[in-house]
Formats: structure tokens, sequence, C-alpha cells
């Protein structure tokens, strides 16, 4: 990753030292008629060193695309970004990323540069979104200025529209994978649950096409209307 | 991704992928940098439960793909029957389309998931790149499953090879095999004659003794080999001169570890072994001791069949046991070993007849009958006796005289088989029961009781009965009786079916989801490969024989005559001798271990004790077992 992330950066700057130019980052898509069987998406999870979006920082980035209908594993982000004055002490027993692990971490403007190259403005998906598109924005706008925001889309809310007879343990993605017998190689790795919530789309995205579901735009339209029925049930 | 040679510097997701790939064959032989090639260019595709994973409308394939979780199901339609078969299945860890991919062709069998199904597969170019640079991928690709096949069986030799590599064949003194006559000459020999002399004997070496036959030099084939090229001598020089001086020497008490350790540390060859006067009586090469354990089989067979005292054969059969070991080891297959073990059983069998009439001849010609799995010559070394006797009553004689004569031979007889390790049947199936010690109008009556009156009780007994041969006597007698019983059996479509239906009842320990039904076994869980295992072989195999008139009783010979009578479609007889033999070898290995370790043989094993892919083929051929019995329920309608 690290040798990927300077090639990338002698690339664009050229040899130059200096900041890029965050004009040339590639833009958000909105959900159009990208079909789903080609279009490309960003499945991320985060470890943080916390819950509280406020205080509390992104310690490590784990991402795989899917595309073409299919995870490809030459295409993945997997960071853990340099933050030695970030007390983790808290969170270190969790995910397992001690103080050693993040001095060898990245240094964290070039990585989030390279992310956003490599996300190249495409839907990202996450389980519980809400939670890693509040941390990565925030890391975004204070590291690097950037206030551009992507589509998000939650695997949380996808599995259950199309899965509705599926009665998970609860609703976290312990309880999903469980379900449907895929296991995490390393438990409360970002880049493991990453490949996990990666797998629970592809299912949840068979589904969808069965469904007659072809392009991004019906399945935004689709969760947009599970989340409306969830929030009248809620009154 | 990026160059990275140490593992930490990958990436977590494509650690987990080799991690994965490295459970199973052939990943488990590649090296990590092939393995990482494979997981960097990998996709994860996801499959509902049928979904058309490749199918033979998808043209060339392009991919090739490794099932991480779920199965593939092939399916191919029989335009004979209509319907769709099942061809084979693909588990976790196992690769496809091999055959197509290599031949760049379409595949012919439509893969389908059975089950959501996960496949990491890479593309044609990846797979090219890995096939030229990995050895055992290439070796996978090109012998696709029968690699599989080989691996068990290389596998099975390994552990073979370690028993006899184990402290108690090297423990054994020198004096019991090294009484190989040594080749010997007088130091003035010139050396021709005594490379004559060797070449003659077909012998490594030559011993250079004195007149009192004290070995005082050694001459070998590399001293030959040296003296040529380093012209050191004409070849008319006395062998003094250019023997080795003072050869080790052992006495015949001393082990063959001493010997190999000599031998090791002198890196000779050959050593004398010596009697206490320090004469000749034994030359060891080093060839010797590594192939202490190779039992001849002729030899034995004939030390067996030999044998003068009932004590000599019940020593034997750990010789015996170890030959199987050797055999194993040697690489022969599931099917010739058990061969071999009922040969030798034979000849014990007919051993202990022979000098049992020699004491106490009880005067009457009779045929020593064999029933079930040594009728089939499919013993292992957990064996116990069927047997009977079959006899033509002389003149003059009621056959309840001709009884009172044979039945008290017959109960010693059984006794000294059981010291000799065969034990006494639990059911009382013995030539000693006077119910198994019948005339041939007896026997003949007996079956058409037993094939026209087919209580459930007798089907019990047809797997005994219905495989039966002549170790013992005339064999005439019996192919008689043989040739009625299967022309009744053929004529009896009821007694067929009611056979088959009997079949029908053993199933492959297989749950409908493909995982294995264990029998219980106190608190382990197991499989009793006898009995789940190979038994749903013997008995729906032996439906089809008879019903088709195959003398011969043994499971694969009788497959293989099915095939040729166009009853079996000839590569579904292969699938299934393959599968018979496979459960059989995996049999046989666990047997070997439980000798080895002194504990009494079983057939239940824990499929958990197994490696991932002995448990994968497990899996597969009771499916072939599960395929044999579909013919059997669609042949005879069950």
């Amino acid at each position: 990753m690290l040798e990927h992330i300077k090639q990338w950066l002698d690339r664009h700057r050229g040899g130059r030292s200096g900041h890029l130019d965050l004009e040339s980052l590639p833009n958000a898509k909105t959900p159009g008629d990208q079909l789903l069987s080609d279009c490309r998406l960003i499945v991320l999870d985060l470890e943080t060193t916390g819950l509280n979006a406020a205080k509390d920082e992104v310690i490590a980035i784990g991402a795989v695309a899917i595309s073409g209908g299919a995870i490809q594993l030459s295409d993945q982000f997997d960071l853990i970004l340099r933050r030695p004055e970030l007390d983790i002490t808290e969170t270190v027993l969790i995910h397992g990323i001690g103080n050693e692990a993040l001095t060898q971490g990245h240094e964290t403007e070039d990585a989030l540069l390279y992310l956003l190259e490599w996300m190249n403005g495409d839907p990202v998906l996450a389980f519980h979104s809400a939670f890693d598109q509040k941390f990565l924005e925030k890391t975004l706008r204070s590291q690097l200025g950037y206030t551009a925001s992507h589509t998000w889309m939650d695997v949380a809310d996808l599995l259950p529209v199309f899965f509705p007879k599926a009665k998970p343990g609860g609703k976290g993605l312990d309880h999903w994978s469980e379900l449907f017998g895929l296991e995490a190689s390393a438990r409360h790795n970002a880049a493991a649950d990453a490949l996990v919530t990666a797998e629970l789309t592809l299912m949840a995205l068979n589904r969808a096409q069965k469904d007659g579901i072809k392009n991004l735009r019906q399945l935004h339209d689709k969760l947009h209307y599970h989340r409306r029925l969830q929030n009248m049930h809620r009154f | 991704m990026a160059a990275a040679n140490s593992d930490n510097s990958r990436p977590q997701n494509t650690r987990a992928i080799m991690t994965f790939l490295r459970e199973h064959a052939p990943f488990s032989s590649m090296d990590d940098t092939h393995l990482a090639l494979f997981a960097e260019h990998a996709t994860l595709r996801f499959y509902a439960d049928g979904d058309e994973v490749i199918s033979p409308d998808d043209g060339i394939i392009k991919r090739f793909y490794v099932v991480k979780q779920g199965r593939i199901r092939g399916e191919r339609h029989n335009a004979k029957e209509d319907r769709t078969d099942t061809t084979f299945e693909i588990s976790m860890g196992e690769c496809f389309p091999l055959a197509a991919l290599i031949g760049e062709r379409p595949t012919r069998t439509l893969h389908r998931a059975a089950g959501d199904t996960f496949c990491l597969s890479i593309e044609q170019d990846a797979f090219i790149t890995l096939f030229s640079a990995s050895d055992p991928f290439r070796d996978f690709c090109l012998r696709g499953v029968s690699s599989l096949l080989d691996q068990v069986n290389q596998r099975i030799q390994s552990s073979a090879m370690a028993s006899i590599g184990s402290s108690n064949s090297l423990d054994t003194p020198l004096e019991r095999y090294a009484l190989r006559n040594p080749i010997v000459c007088s130091p003035d020999l010139p050396v021709d004659k005594a490379v004559a002399r060797m070449h003659d004997n077909s012998v490594g070496s030559i011993i250079v003794t004195d007149d009192s036959r004290h070995p005082t030099g050694i001459f070998t084939l590399r001293d030959l080999r040296t003296l040529i090229a380093e012209h050191k001598a004409p070849l008319d020089t006395p062998i003094r001169q250019v023997m080795t001086q003072d050869p080790i020497c052992l006495p015949a008490h001393a082990d063959a570890f001493e010997a190999a350790m000599l031998m090791a540390e002198h890196h000779f060859a050959h050593l004398c072994v010596v009697d206490d006067e320090h004469c000749l009586i034994g030359v060891v090469s080093e060839r010797d001791l590594f192939s202490l354990q190779r039992v001849d089989l002729v030899n034995l067979a004939r030390t067996i069949g030999t044998a003068t005292h009932l004590r000599t054969l019940v020593s034997l059969r750990t010789d015996v046991s170890r030959l199987v070991d050797t055999m194993l080891a040697h690489g022969a297959d599931s099917g010739q070993v058990v061969k071999i073990i009922t040969t030798l059983n034979d000849v014990t069998v007919r051993r202990v007849l022979e000098l049992n009439i020699k004491k106490n001849d009880p005067g009457i010609p009779f045929t020593w009958l064999t029933f079930g799995s040594e009728g089939r010559q499919e013993q292992t070394l957990l064996t116990d006796q069927d047997n009977g006797i079959l006899f033509e009553t002389p003149e003059g004689m009621t056959e309840d005289q001709v009884r009172e004569k044979l039945l008290p031979f017959a109960q010693t007889v059984n006794q000294e088989l059981a010291e000799c390790g065969f034990t006494l049947c639990k059911g009382n199936i013995m030539a000693s029961n006077p119910k198994l010690c019948l005339s041939d109008d007896e026997w003949d009556d007996w079956f058409i009781r037993f094939i026209d009156a087919s209580t459930p009780q007798n089907l019990v007994y047809s797997s005994i009965f219905l495989d039966m041969r002549a170790v013992y006597g005339p064999t005439k007698p019996l192919e008689k009786l043989l040739d009625k019983v299967l022309s009744r059996i053929r004529k009896n479509a009821l007694f067929q079916k009611m056979l088959a239906g009997n079949a029908f009842q053993r199933k492959p320990p297989l749950t409908m989801f493909r995982n294995f039904r264990y029998v219980t076994d106190g608190n382990k869980q197991a499989l009793d490969l006898k009995r789940q295992g190979l038994a749903p072989f013997v008995e729906s195999v032996r439906v089809f024989a008879l019903a088709n008139g195959v003398g011969t009783a043994n499971t694969l010979e009788r497959m293989d005559e099915l095939a040729k009578k166009g009853v079996f479609d000839p590569k579904d007889a292969n699938a299934w001798k393959e599968g018979y033999s496979l459960i059989q070898a995996i049999r046989m290995r666990s047997h070997q271990e439980l000798l080895n370790r002194g504990e009494e043989l079983t057939n239940l094993i824990d499929p958990d004790d197994l490696n991932p892919l002995d448990r994968r083929i497990l899996r597969e051929s009771f499916r072939q077992a599960q395929r044999l019995q579909q013919k059997l329920e669609l042949t005879y309608q069950l």
C-alpha cells in the first residue's frame, strides 16, 4: 500500500513537493442509471479511537471495491493512519492497533488524498454508514479542507430490504454475517470488516437484481423509500 | 498491489485469502509469492442457491474458480431419460473447471450453485502466469482430480514409510535378515576373477577370508570403479592388494540400528556379520537395512505354506501385517493390498487344514468354503471367520455320518484359525456349525429355500452366503452349485427386488446437506467405514452382479464385469471403483495406525481426525455410493 501511495504521489506531484489541488480530485457521482451489474461501488469500514465523532479520530481505513458485480481484490484499500499523538488506550483492546502500528502508519494527508483519488467519486457503502460517513467527512474536512460529499448507502438498510424474512440475532454486522455463515478473517480489522460487508452487499445486490432493480438510482430510491417507511412506523 | 515481500506488508484481505488457500490442494504446496499473486488478482463473486455459475453457452472458459464457501453442482442433461443428472459436486477449496480451461473450450457441464456460494476466481492471464510459475499448480491442473487421488495415496505411503522407519524394525537382531550367504574368495584371487564371481552372483561386494573363514578384507563395486578410473593396478593383481582391509564386523546378535549407525559413521555400504569365533556368517548391505521390512510376498507365502507348526503360523501373522505396511509404503493400491492379505490368509487357512489333515485325517474329501469379505477377497487386517464345508457324500454313507467325521475336524480348524488371528465368528458362521457343513444336495436345498422363501433374516445373510469362494479342496462341486444359484436368482425377479431393497437400506453417511451422518460411538462422533462406507457399494454391486450372472465375488471385479456387460456405464464404473477403493484405502491406513499404536482394530473413524483433503475425498466417495444406489433405485423401482 505504501509503495502504491508513493508511486501515485510521485506521478501526481511530478516530483514537486507541496499540496495537491483539491479541485483535481474526482467528483462525487450521483446515483443515476449506472447498471448495478457493472458500476463501481466502494465498501468501506473505519476503525476509530471511539464512538464520539466530535472528539474521536479515525485510525484505520479498510475498503474494497465492487465492480462488474464482483469484489475485486486487486482494487482495495487497507491503511493504518499515522496518528501517534492520539490516545488509543480505550479502544486498543477492541481493534488491536497499538501505538507501534500507529506510528508506522502513513502521513494522514497523503493517505486521505490517495483514498479520495482511489474512491474515484463512486458511491460508498458501509455497515451503519452514518457512523463512517460522519467520521470520514470530519477527517477529510479537518485534514484536507475537503467538503464535497459522496453518495452513501447503508448496508444495514440494504439487507432487511432484500431479505425481509431474514431474522438475524440483532442489527449488527456480526448478526448478519452469522446468519449467512460469513466470517471476518480478523475481528475489528477495518479491511476484514469491509470485506465481510462487501460480501453481504453482493448477496443483497444479487437479490436486488432478481427483484428487477437494475441501476443505482432504483437502488437508492428503494433504500430511501424503506427509510421513510421505517421512520413513519416510528411515529 | 505493491511488490510486497513479507507477509505483514500485505493487506489483511490478501493475507486472509492466502490463509484460506493454504488449507487446500494444490495451494497447500505452493509458494507464498504464488499464493499472493492469486489473492491479489482474485475476484470474489456471490451466487445464490440455484444461480448458474458457468454454462456450456458461455463460450470458451476464461476464468479459474475456487469455491470459497458453499458448493457447486455439475449438471448434465440426460437426453435418453430426459432429466438432469448431477455429475459432480465441488465443495469448499476445490477448483473448477480445469479440463475446459486447459482445453480452451466451453465447459460441457452446467455449473450451478448448490446453496449460497462464494467463489474466488482469477482471469486467464493470471492463471497462465501461475500455471507457468508454479510446479505444484501446473501438476495439479494437468492431472486434475486424479492428482487428488494421488495425494491420498502419497499420504498413505508416507505414513506407512514412517512406521517402517520406526524403532521396532531397527532393533531386530541382524541374524534375522543378514543370513544371506556371503560371496567370498581367498586373498590371492586376481581382481578380475573376483569381479566375475560377484557378477555371477549379482552382488555388489565380495568378502576376502583367510583359511579359517575370518574376514580379512572387502572389495566392492565402488573399489572397482576407483581402481579402473585411477589406474591403480592391473586387473590381474591379487585382490589382497586392492581390497579394504579389516572390514567392519558385527556379531549376529547386534541389531540393525547398530549396523545402520556404523555404516553411517564410516560411509560403508556393507558390513560383515560374524559369529563368536569371528567367522563370517553373512553380509549386510545398506540396502538390506533400509528395506529390512520389505518382506517378500512370495517368500512369506512359501514360509506360511510350508510351516510345520501352528505356532509358526501364528508368529508369521506379524509378518503379514508388516508386509501390508510395506505394500502401502511402496504405493500398492488398496485393491491390490486386500487381495494380497486375502492370498496370505488363504495360504494360512490351507496350511492349517493341511496340518490338521496330516495329524487327523477325517478321510472324506471336502471343499472348504469361505464367505463374506474373504469370499470377496476383500479382507483387511480386521477379519473374522466366515466359513463352511461342502462335501459329496461317499457311497454307502449318510450325510449325518459324514458330518460326524467332519465336524470335530472343523472344530479344531476353527479354533486354530482363531489362534492365527481370525476371530471366531460371533454369528457362528463357521464350518463347525452343522448347518454349514453340508453336502452338495443339502447346500442346493439350502439356497432354494434362501432364494424362494426369502425372509428379512435371510436377506441379512445375503452379504455372507452370496459372496462365496472355495479355499481348499476340489472346486468343481462349488462351481456346479454356483451355476444353479446364479440361474435361480436371474429367474427370480422378486428375490432380486428384495435384495435391492435390502441393499438400498444401507445408506452412505451423508445427510441431505451433504454433511457426514455419524454413528454414535460413546461420546465421539464417528463414521463406520465398513458398514456405512463400503457396504453400500458392496451390497448394490452384488445385486447387479447376481442379477446379471456375474460369478465372481470380488466387488471391483464385479464392477469390471458389469461394465463389460454394459450394465454399468464404464465411466460410472470407474468412478464407483475409485470411490470404493479410496474408502478402503483410508480404512486400511487407519488399521495400520491402530496396529502400530497397539490398539484394537476398529472400522470407526472420526472425520475430524482426517485432514481436509481426506474428508473431501470421503465425502465424494460417499456421494458416488449414493449415485450407485440411485441406479439401484431406478432399476428396481424401489
